[in-house]
């Protein structure tokens, strides 16, 4: 559990090579690696480099032993891809933070207790300064804590995430991460993890995916059509790249060179989340009519279902567009695109 | 080996980038051009005594460094960054590697310490590029010598033959009435025509060559030439890629560079996402493209079952990120990428006509099929 954090905190250490031999040997024997969620990829890392050692010892322990479970609180209805122009509210009274405001695409919110989420805490800075993050319980003492969900019905018929209403939810100030106002590096400490994800083991389940399309086609004795053979060479080849760059990125780590940056998470996920659109594309094309009928309650295939989950891969973490700026600004140095004027200033 | 790149092959990298910066500006590769030959001898010359470029991966017992083809790819790259004109991929991807591949210790003692001092080798044989990857009954038909088992006579034409207009020592895949064979042949012998075509790409030479009852040795044994062509069609495609992928990071650099200083509308057009996601998007093709090859490398040493997947992918992804690189390249400089002064075009015609080389795109994924079992 939570192999990859210092030792001290209760983690095993591992470095990122061992924690993708992990990865790797749990995918090739198709056992699910029970892992802590969000709490450990996400709220972890940001906690074990930005916050005080008393809060490290107080939050990460009931992480591992599965005591608290977190939900993500970043984007707003008016602020996604500009995540910096949330609104929700956390004024400072007593100690505690009093949050009022509405979050959108909860991951997570059916089984967690806890979110991780960011408030303004003072409108009066910048865009990025007077932001805070904070972890935020969803009962005190058995009571609602002013957290309300409404769940979103995903395109393919499931509800995934929620709308979250804040009304005076209330975290005491020794739950904000980093100092006071000051939690947008943190974010982008967790932004960065959610990029970077299983780079170096994803291509597994992609290539066992790619061979369970190959037999669909062959059952549909589609194997021999030259177009067809050229479609799934084409997803081979690609799935055969993104092991590569997964290899190339742990002999980068064996080899003592820096960890995943913020562009690496950017080019890795802007190639997978794009080869599985259109992965699924052909796959779709390639099922033939059973493309169209689904079961009852509109039971979909493994083909319909992911192909309707992937149109979002390109869209949550960062929209496709954002990674392409990332990349065009951090990794290549090209010139920011100039903000409006009202933006700049104070809100 | 590691997959990551190690202290002595920066140095490598590094010493070649230096070597090549010094030797090859582009104002060189353009007189080149203009040359008949596309072939720049002195450079070759330099490459060989300098840095024992065709020798590099030659075992040391045949008088080479006895590098990997990991070691080499850096070169290639380096290369292929700055379109060294001349008979890299013909070489150093084609001739040795047939040799290594061979088996055949006499003619590994015969031809390498030539090709190792700088002598020019090719392979040709009867290539379709663009419609299937699957060796063809050859149009050069083999007969023996009555004398001498190891002598045979070849009859035919081989068009295009990559360097075929100047190569030393030709490897001929031809037609026996046993099988195909590789049969060496010298350039200077009596029934040995070569021919420079003009080159759609001028930074690298395309001949022909026309054999009449011209003598030569047989390579391995009778009924061997399509095994060896594949395996050294392997290596080859390694060895373009890392060179493709050299040129395509040259275009993406100077796609980046100009896009920072030229200003419309009262800023550099790097801050419109028009082209900013352009260049974000040739990055992307040239990470997982450079990925590909070194792993195909990795494995030409480490994992040779797996070499010709590896191999085709790396080819194929290499020529997609390149050609996509050069023709952004073109687009991103606007007027002045399309014209004849600036350099876009060096990069758009090697791009072009390099992911047509043994193959093209289609026939990799039509082998990787087959390869792959579907």
């Amino acid at each position: 559990m939570c192999v990859a954090w210092p030792e001290e905190y209760g983690g095993r250490g591992l470095t990122g090579v061992e924690v993708a031999i992990m990865n790797e040997e749990f995918a090739r024997a198709r056992v699910p690696r029970l892992t802590r969620g969000m709490g450990e990829s996400l709220v972890g890392p940001a906690v074990i480099a930005h916050a005080s050692k008393d809060q490290k010892s107080r939050i990460l322990p009931p992480i591992i032993n599965g005591e608290h479970v977190y939900c993500q609180g970043f984007s707003e209805p008016d602020a996604g891809s500009d995540l910096a122009g949330l609104r929700t509210r956390g004024d400072v009274v007593d100690g505690e933070l009093i949050i009022t405001g509405q979050k959108v695409w909860t991951s997570g919110y059916y089984e967690a207790n806890w979110m991780f989420c960011l408030v303004r805490t003072d409108p009066n800075m910048s865009r990025h300064r007077g932001i805070s993050y904070v972890l935020l319980p969803l009962e005190v003492e058995g009571h609602p804590n002013g957290v309300e969900f409404r769940p979103i019905t995903r395109m393919t018929g499931k509800a995934l995430f929620a709308e979250t209403f804040l009304t005076e939810a209330r975290a005491p100030l020794e739950n904000v991460i980093g100092d006071l106002h000051q939690g947008w590096p943190v974010a982008m400490t967790t932004l960065g993890n959610e990029r970077g994800g299983s780079a170096t083991t994803q291509h597994v389940a992609f290539e066992r995916q790619f061979w369970r399309l190959v037999e669909k086609v062959r059952t549909r004795g589609l194997h021999e059509d030259v177009r067809v053979r050229e479609q799934l060479a084409w997803a081979y080849e690609r799935i055969q790249v993104i092991k590569a760059t997964g290899l190339g990125l742990v002999a980068e780590l064996a080899s003592g060179r820096p960890a995943t940056s913020v562009a690496n998470g950017s080019t890795s996920k802007v190639r997978w989340s794009e080869f599985q659109q259109q992965f699924l594309e052909i796959a779709l094309e390639l099922v033939g009519h059973e493309a169209l009928v689904t079961g009852e309650d509109y039971a979909l295939s493994e083909w319909q279902e992911e192909f309707l989950a992937t149109r979002s891969h390109t869209i949550w973490g960062g929209t496709a567009e954002v990674q392409r700026n990332i990349i065009g600004e951090r990794v290549l140095g090209l010139p920011k695109e100039p903000r409006p004027a009202n933006q700049e200033g104070s809100r | 080996m590691s997959l990551a790149i190690t202290s002595d092959q920066t140095d490598l990298r590094d010493t070649t980038r230096r070597f090549l910066a010094a030797t090859t500006p582009i104002t060189r590769v353009r007189e080149t051009m203009t040359s008949p030959t596309a072939f720049d001898e002195v450079l070759w010359r330099q490459l060989t005594q300098d840095l024992g470029l065709p020798g590099l991966a030659v075992p040391e017992e045949d008088g080479g460094a006895g590098l990997s083809l990991q070691d080499l790819s850096y070169v290639a790259e380096e290369c292929g960054r700055v379109l060294a004109p001349g008979p890299l991929i013909s070489t150093c991807g084609l001739a040795v590697p047939l040799l290594l591949a061979s088996g055949d210790e006499e003619a590994r003692r015969t031809w390498l310490p030539r090709l190792v001092s700088g002598e020019i080798g090719t392979v040709a044989w009867q290539q379709l590029p663009s419609r299937d990857w699957k060796l063809r009954p050859s149009v050069v038909k083999a007969v023996p010598n009555p004398n001498s088992a190891r002598r045979w006579y070849l009859t035919g034409e081989l068009s295009p033959v990559l360097d075929g207009g100047v190569a030393d020592i030709l490897f001929v895949i031809a037609d026996t009435d046993n099988g195909q064979a590789v049969v060496a042949v010298d350039g200077t012998e009596v029934g040995v025509t070569r021919n420079i075509l003009p080159n759609f790409d001028q930074t690298r030479g395309l001949g022909r060559v026309s054999l009449h009852s011209a003598p030569g040795t047989l390579v391995g044994h009778v009924g061997q030439g399509a095994e060896l062509l594949a395996a050294t069609l392997d290596v080859a495609a390694v060895l373009l890629a890392a060179e493709m992928i050299g040129g395509a990071q040259a275009c993406l650099d100077m796609s980046v560079a100009y896009a920072k200083v030229r200003h419309q509308f009262g800023r550099p057009i790097g801050s419109f996402q028009a082209i900013k996601h352009k260049c974000a998007e040739v990055l992307v093709d040239i990470e997982g493209a450079r990925a590909a090859a070194r792993y195909a490398a990795w494995c030409a040493v480490e994992d040779p079952a797996t070499l010709p997947t590896a191999a085709t992918v790396a080819k194929a992804s290499a020529a997609k990120a390149f050609f996509r690189a050069a023709a952004e390249n073109v687009q991103i400089h606007g007027g002045i990428g399309a014209t004849w002064e600036h350099d876009a075009h060096l990069y758009l015609k090697r791009a072009q006509a390099s992911q047509s080389m043994f193959g093209n795109v289609g026939a990799d994924r039509r082998r990787l099929a087959d390869l792959i079992g579907i």
